[in-house]
């Protein structure tokens, strides 16, 4: 069994390249266009690797870690925020919250490979 | 899916972004709470950004990120947005969507476009000073660099990594960064430390206690193998120490840990790194100080704990589920498919299609005189009514976005020509046929530069004129009698009669002391070749003029009306039809022909016997009103003779009534309207045709044209020899 990852992006370009370069890895992907559909999305699946955006509309980034660490599917479930190297202060608030793992918009495709690598394999 | 098709939706994306961030810029100076709009402006260029990094789009990416940081400066309020900023974010703007077009032209990096991302970074870097790059956090490296490899034998990495307590609940798997080491190279050996795991009423499953040592064998670099813990080094502890490293160093590793010595020098020895003696001696020295012996007790069970990621069954809080709730209301608010406008006239194109068959299946029906097959094709009708209607209203779009666009025109042209302009928009929502839409933002253009150039007068001269200092300029769009209206008004200083003629006359329009209507002055300005601005300004005096937006709207089957009041002001109305493509039409006969007028053009039908007011003048009397008529079969030049009783079709357009004399009145149909190729273009009273279910083709009316006719029979058809067309015949 391939192993599924969420992506949470408002960008359907980043999350269409993501896409492929996930799956041309041989992991599964699911993606989500905010904090709120991806929690919607979330439930009734296995999810073993989340990769967010920070900044999007409805629920940003870190709202959604929050909501989905009280979840107790996925509380211990990797998450890898993408951010900006001006959101230092999201960061900050992100790491609060339990985010650890970081990409660095804007980034290729290969670089989220080897970060979501790290974490898990496909 | 492959990239080059997620690059045309990038550039969509971005568009759009490009869009509602200008849509911000321009609204904030008026916004109360412009938190929102700069957030969204920020979001906008930051996810531009984003996804430009994912193709490469390297200038993009350079020239956003100054953008962006600047935006997040506004937003976390260390500057202000003044007017000033204002316009060199719409600058920025401009220059992004000239990015992105270039990049959907495939071409990357001109040096104009280099020069103009420099020069507007230039600009924005002022308002970035005293903004340091913060750098990440390096790994704490115990051991020196690389390099010292005088006696030592080993060949391996050796790395040392005390996981914190927290990396478990940060939804880190201890065992997937070993497993990724493994990616790197060959790992020769591992152990666990457990020395932290407490004992059974103090052990919290959701604490890390795991510590490793191992030794890599690879060829990757220490910053490779650092890297691999980018995302738990905040929270670890992580040494490395090279290969060929002197035993001394070691050593010094081993005490520089916080287990006992012998369990790590174990470990070591295990690993290869140093040898027995090497330890024994390097213990002995320290035996003075160690109190303890260096017996490890403890099950290493870190790593299964981590491995079996115990997920208990998903009972979702209800917090969450209440949350759920609410999301999925958004979720239905947000469903928005995207497709490409061709499939959508491909769409409509086959729809039309359809209308026709089906019309002709129901014509046979009618012949064939089967009751169930009539039935059965009513309803197959009215499936494809409704399915017309849908199909059109995907090909519906709102004329708020085209408004919108002229709140920057207004800006930026009235700051050019040194006037206030306040624009008022209003019925943004009014749908329109995105086709219509499309060709209507040029005409549209032209009319508010118009407006604001020769229309608003300048400050001195308002002021003069008891009006106040801000001009006012309105775009309003409603629906009127199956048509929508478009109006461009503004509080100027309307068209200038006299001023007018003598230009008409000057340019050849018209003769010297012609006597002229107002509506028929007015109607000037649209003849080709008219200006009337005295110097020809930077902004509409550029050779084209109204007649080319006259021109436009014709294609678009619409007309223009104009309403001017000296010195008070002057309306454009843009009237145009609701869809180009399929109409409900009303079908009449003359002789054996027949005609097809927009059925939202019918008033009522009469008998014209009973209403006849005047043969001679060609007039009804309709209730009290008297209305001018056509006969179509004069018009149209139809031979025989006119049956005895006449009908007459009343029809409006506008303001204006006109009765339309036919032969026979043939009831309701959908139409596909169908263009008459250029040979017919000077054809005045046709404005298309279209094929009948019986394989017929019938000629649809132009009722403005006809309407217009009717009122002034001077001009009538009659008169010319352009208009004899050739009866259609079954």
């Amino acid at each position: 069994m391939a192993k599924t990852i969420l992506i949470v992006d408002d960008s359907i370009s980043l999350r269409q390249v993501v896409s492929i370069a996930l799956t041309n890895a041989g992991y599964e992907v699911i993606e989500a266009c905010d904090g709120k559909d991806a929690l919607t999305k979330l439930t009734g699946q296995k999810v073993h690797l989340m990769i967010s955006d920070v900044n999007m509309p409805n629920m940003d980034g870190i709202t959604f870690l929050k909501a989905v660490r009280l979840n107790p599917s996925y509380k211990f479930t990797p998450v890898i925020m993408l951010t900006t190297e001006a959101g230092e202060e999201k960061k900050k608030e992100g790491q609060a919250a339990g985010a650890r793992a970081w990409v660095v918009k804007p980034f290729r495709p290969e670089q989220l490979l080897v970060a979501v690598s790290k974490l898990i394999l496909p | 899916m492959d990239l080059d098709k997620v690059k045309q939706t990038f550039i969509l994306e971005a568009r759009e972004l490009l869009a509602a961030m200008e849509e911000a810029l321009l609204g904030i100076e008026e916004d109360l709470n412009p938190g929102e709009s700069i957030n969204a402006m920020f979001r906008a260029v930051h996810t531009i950004k984003g996804s430009a990094g994912l193709f490469g789009l390297d200038p993009i990416v350079r020239f956003s990120h100054t953008v962006e940081s600047v935006m997040d400066r506004v937003r976390s309020k260390q500057i202000s947005l003044d007017p000033t900023l204002v316009s060199l974010l719409l600058e920025c703007h401009d220059h992004l969507a000239s990015l992105i077009t270039s990049t959907q032209e495939g071409v990357e990096e001109t040096p104009e476009s280099h020069e103009g991302s420099q020069r507007l970074l230039n600009q924005l870097i002022p308002y970035l000073e005293g903004n340091g790059v913060i750098e990440s956090t390096p790994v704490r490296v115990a051991a020196q660099p690389s390099g010292a490899s005088e006696g030592g034998w080993n060949e391996c990495w050796h790395l040392s990594i005390r996981f914190g307590p927290d990396v478990l609940r940060n939804g880190m798997d201890p065992l997937s960064f070993v497993r990724y080491l493994g990616t790197l190279g060959k790992i020769v050996h591992l152990a666990s430390v457990v020395e932290k795991l407490p004992r059974g009423e103090d052990y919290d499953p959701e604490t890390c206690y795991l510590g490793i040592e191992l030794d890599l064998d690879t060829d990757a670099d220490r910053q490779t193998i650092e890297d691999v813990f980018e995302f738990v080094r905040e929270d670890s502890e992580i040494r490395l120490l090279p290969p060929h490293s002197k035993v001394e160093e070691y050593i010094a590793f081993i005490r520089a840990m916080p287990e006992d010595e012998r369990f790590l020098g174990e470990i070591l020895v295990a690993g290869g790194c140093i040898t027995t003696k090497d330890l024994e001696e390097a213990l002995r020295t320290q035996k003075a100080e160690t109190l303890e012996d260096g017996v490890i007790h403890g099950r290493l069970i870190g790593t299964i704990l981590i491995e079996d990621q115990a997920v208990p069954p998903p009972v979702v809080a209800a917090a969450l589920d209440k949350q759920k709730k609410f999301q999925d209301r958004q979720a239905q608010e947000m469903k928005v498919v995207k497709v490409q406008a061709d499939k959508l006239d491909r769409l409509v194109d086959l729809v039309g299609e359809l209308v026709i068959a089906g019309a002709s299946a129901n014509a046979m029906a009618v012949q064939v005189h089967e009751p169930r097959l009539l039935e059965a094709t009513t309803i197959v009708n009215k499936l494809v009514e409704e399915i017309r209607d849908n199909a059109l209203s995907l090909r519906m779009v709102q004329i708020g976005d085209t408004f919108n666009r002229f709140r920057r025109i207004v800006r930026d042209v009235s700051q050019e020509m040194g006037k206030s302009i306040e624009l008022e928009l209003h019925g943004g929502d009014t749908e329109l046929d995105k086709t219509i839409v499309e060709k209507l933002s040029d005409p549209l253009m032209h009319i508010v530069r118009n407006a604001i150039d020769h229309g608003i007068e300048s400050l001195e001269v308002r002021r003069a004129r008891g009006k106040p200092d801000t001009g006012s300029l309105s775009l309003n769009a409603f629906h009127d009698s199956g048509s929508i209206v478009i109006e461009v008004a503004d509080d100027g200083g309307g068209l200038n009669k006299a001023k007018i003629l003598k230009k008409a006359v000057e340019r050849g329009i018209i003769r010297e002391g012609a006597e002229l209507s107002d509506a028929e002055i007015t109607s000037l300005i649209f003849e080709p070749g008219f200006s009337t601005a005295e110097a020809i300004t930077k902004l509409s005096g550029r050779g084209v003029g109204m007649d080319v937006v006259r021109q436009n709207i014709d294609e678009l089957r619409g007309s223009i009306e104009l309403e001017s009041y000296e010195e008070a002001g002057t309306t454009l109305r843009i009237r145009l039809p609701l869809t180009l493509a399929i109409i409900d039409g009303f079908r009449v006969g003359i002789g054996t022909a027949s005609y097809v007028l927009p059925l939202d053009l019918v008033i009522e039908c009469l008998d014209l016997g009973p209403f006849l007011e005047s043969e001679e003048n060609h007039l009804i009397n309709l209730r009290g009103e008297v209305l001018p008529f056509l006969r179509l079969r004069e018009i149209f030049r139809m031979p025989g003779e006119p049956p005895t009783r006449e009908r007459v079709v009343v029809v409006q357009y506008g303001e204006t009534r006109a009765g339309l004399v036919v032969d026979r009145l043939m009831g309701e149909f959908q139409t596909v309207i169908k263009p008459l190729g250029n040979l017919f273009k000077q054809v005045r009273g046709v404005g298309g045709s279209t094929i009948l279910g019986s394989g017929e083709v019938a000629l649809i009316l132009d009722v403005p044209q006809l309407i217009q006719l009717a009122s002034e029979p001077s001009s009538g058809l009659r008169r010319r020899p352009a208009t004899h067309l050739p009866p259609t015949h079954s």
